[in-house]
């Protein structure tokens, strides 16, 4: 079957650096069947074809990665390294540029423990299920903080923003210390690890003048080919209050009121305000209610939440440490909610010694919430649409509003949650949709950059998109002409003058590829 | 050794003595116990109680079939299709994560009841 080249090579050249990286890593580690190819599209995405690579190579150690890297160089192939491709939808393993060899990292899964001071040192390859069996296996008393689909790289999902419901639920912030393969296939390690064996470069982020970590989170500057990360350790206890609230315009209070607990430090952990679709797309599938087309109306919505005892936002926030901190917690968060028109109060709670909470709260890893794309039915998929907010009730009602008549104008229905930073919110709106239903598909590109479009209006931009939105998230960062791109492309031209990795990310493109820019 | 199940095994609260039932109630052959051992370090994140292919096929299958394990009428073609094709919401699983001998051992540990 015919399939995208790497721009600007022939067949035959292809060939040979495909000959030439079968060298580095060995033959059955370049994959480049059709099935191949077909393995690292992007199964959620609009248009799979869009984001098509020629081919994969699967290196297993660093010098592997390094030689890669260097043969790219010389064969001018783009390479779009992933962890474990499990960034569904945010385009999942498929490269940004069609045609593109994908440097899949996934066989590379090294891990190490430091048990006293609470860190990991992950390869790519390594997942939470892997981090997490290892840590039972060997009775460490350490937490992960997962994210809600469990299936992907810890490295991975640290470096692109991903986050968790823990207290460490920050994942790019618990970094601490990288090893990267540079795109000339030099080696660096960031901080602490740029002295050899310094014991550490898991203990200190900076170093000592600058410090690059955030240098290489979803950037196209190097290859992170290990990554420091800091661990919660198993707490005394997780105490924990769950809500639901009757009314969408409570929006306001509930923000209003959970604001200061964070700003403040009183909740540590990021508590996310979700939409009644979150709980129910997971539990059952729109044609058990309704067959029509067009968003749900809201006696259809009224009999749903019924159904599942549901709030029209639901609400849970765990707090973690020794009982005299989370009980006093817990007392000072349902003081700051008296008098407000709460629609149900739900208190949890785990002690050590009890049997252990299998949930994302207790760093357990899960796939389950995945099955909301199977809430049309047929081959289901998602896109995430992402603003980020400042942490205030009033914004957040009207970008709900704002958002919310955007859903029923173009048919489809409300999922959207606001998950409360230290002094932002992350409005994370998923867009489900179903592959098998082309007249749904037609609406969704539209719909999108609807979305994309009020909330740049409003000066709020995205913190992380879908592989088909980066050039148009990234030309909404405008600031004097778009100086952030300008400077991104300007590191991006030094340090690769080929080009060979990840073009495209994130809307940066380099001056090769710069024709591919949407 | 710790013997509590894997996360791979039981993804839920829910599922734990469920899990703790289905675990070893059988003798293997050694090719069965690797297939078993591939199937969950590769599938049981989704396939185990509590995860998400889990949770689809219960939509569609009588209790107790849900589970890919207890199932007897799977069969290698019909497994290997799914796996480098997608089926429904499961992805394509790529040569990287899951060669093809591993993938050929996974399919005859969960065709193993297969009625001809």
């Amino acid at each position: 079957m015919a399939f995208d080249l790497p721009p600007g090579l022939t067949a035959r050249e292809f060939e040979r650096a495909l000959a030439a990286f079968a060298g580095a890593v060995g033959e059955q580690w370049v994959l480049a069947t059709d099935e191949d190819r077909a393995t690292y599209s992007d199964h959620f995405a609009i248009d799979e074809a869009a984001h098509r690579p020629s081919a994969a190579v699967a290196p297993l150690t660093v010098e592997e990665v390094q030689a890669v890297v260097r043969l790219a160089n010389e064969h001018k192939v783009p390479l779009w390294p992933i962890s474990r491709g499990k960034n569904f939808g945010y385009g999942g393993a498929a490269p940004r540029l069609k045609g593109s060899v994908v440097l899949d990292l996934s066989r590379m899964k090294k891990l190490e423990i430091d048990v006293e001071n609470g860190t990991a040192l992950v390869e790519p390859g390594v997942g939470f299920y892997d981090l997490y069996d290892y840590i039972k296996k060997n009775d460490i008393p350490l937490w992960l903080s997962v994210p809600g689909n469990s299936w992907g790289s810890v490295c991975g999902n640290a470096l692109d923003r991903g986050v968790g419901y823990t207290t460490y639920g920050d994942h790019t912030a618990q970094i601490c210390g990288l090893e990267v393969v540079m795109p000339d296939g030099d080696l660096v390690r960031t901080g602490m690890g740029a002295m050899t064996n310094a014991p550490t470069w898991q203990l200190y982020r900076y170093g000592f003048g600058p410090s690059w970590d955030q240098m290489f989170v979803q950037s196209n500057f190097g290859v992170v080919t290990k990554l420091g990360l800091w661990m919660m350790r198993e707490p005394e206890t997780m105490l924990g209050i769950d809500m639901e609230f009757d009314k969408a315009d409570d929006l306001e209070w509930i923000v209003d009121t959970l604001a200061p607990l964070r700003r403040e430090g009183i909740l540590r952990q990021a508590p996310s305000i979700g939409s009644w679709l979150r709980g129910a797309a997971v539990l059952t599938t729109r044609a058990e209610w309704y067959d029509k087309p067009g968003a749900l109306p809201d006696s259809v919505i009224d009999a749903i939440r019924k159904k599942f005892s549901m709030g029209w936002w639901s609400l849970s926030m765990r707090f973690y440490g020794p009982e005299e901190i989370t009980a006093a917690t817990a007392k000072v968060v349902r003081k700051a909610f008296n008098g407000r028109p709460v629609l149900s109060i739900k208190e949890t709670a785990w002690r050590q010694g009890d049997p252990p909470e299998l949930s994302a709260w207790a760093g357990v890893p899960i796939t389950f919430p995945l099955q909301n794309a199977n809430w049309h039915g047929g081959r289901g998929g998602h896109v995430g649409f992402s603003p980020v907010l400042p942490a205030n009730g009033r914004a957040a009602l009207a970008q709900f509003h704002r958002t919310y008549a955007r859903y029923k104008e173009f048919g489809m229905d409300y999922h959207g949650s606001f998950a409360m930073g230290e002094r932002h919110i992350t409005n994370v709106n998923q867009v489900l949709f179903n592959k098998d239903d082309p007249e749904m598909m037609a609406r969704v590109d539209k719909f999108f950059r609807a979305l994309v479009d009020d909330a740049t209006k409003q000066r709020y931009g995205e913190y992380r998109t879908h592989l088909d939105y980066m050039d148009l998230v990234a030309s909404t960062y405008d600031f004097n002409d778009r100086a952030l791109l300008r400077l991104n492309e300007k590191v991006k031209n030094a340090l690769d003058p080929n080009g060979i990795l990840a073009p495209g990310k994130s809307g940066i493109w380099p001056a090769r590829y710069a024709g591919e820019r949407s | 050794m710790n013997r509590m199940p894997t996360a791979r095994r039981c993804a839920l609260a829910g599922g734990l003595s469920l899990c703790l039932a289905l675990s070893w109630s059988f003798a293997e052959t050694p090719q069965e116990d690797a297939g078993r051992r591939l199937y969950e370090e590769k599938c049981g994140m989704c396939h185990a109680a509590g995860g998400m292919g889990t949770g689809l096929l219960a939509r569609r299958y009588p209790p107790g079939q849900e589970l890919l394990e207890q199932r007897s009428n799977l069969t290698p073609a019909f497994i290997e299709v799914a796996v480098r094709s997608g089926i429904g919401n499961m992805p394509r699983i790529s040569r990287a994560e899951v060669s093809d001998e591993q993938l050929a051992l996974i399919s005859r540990y969960l065709s193993r009841q297969a009625t001809p």
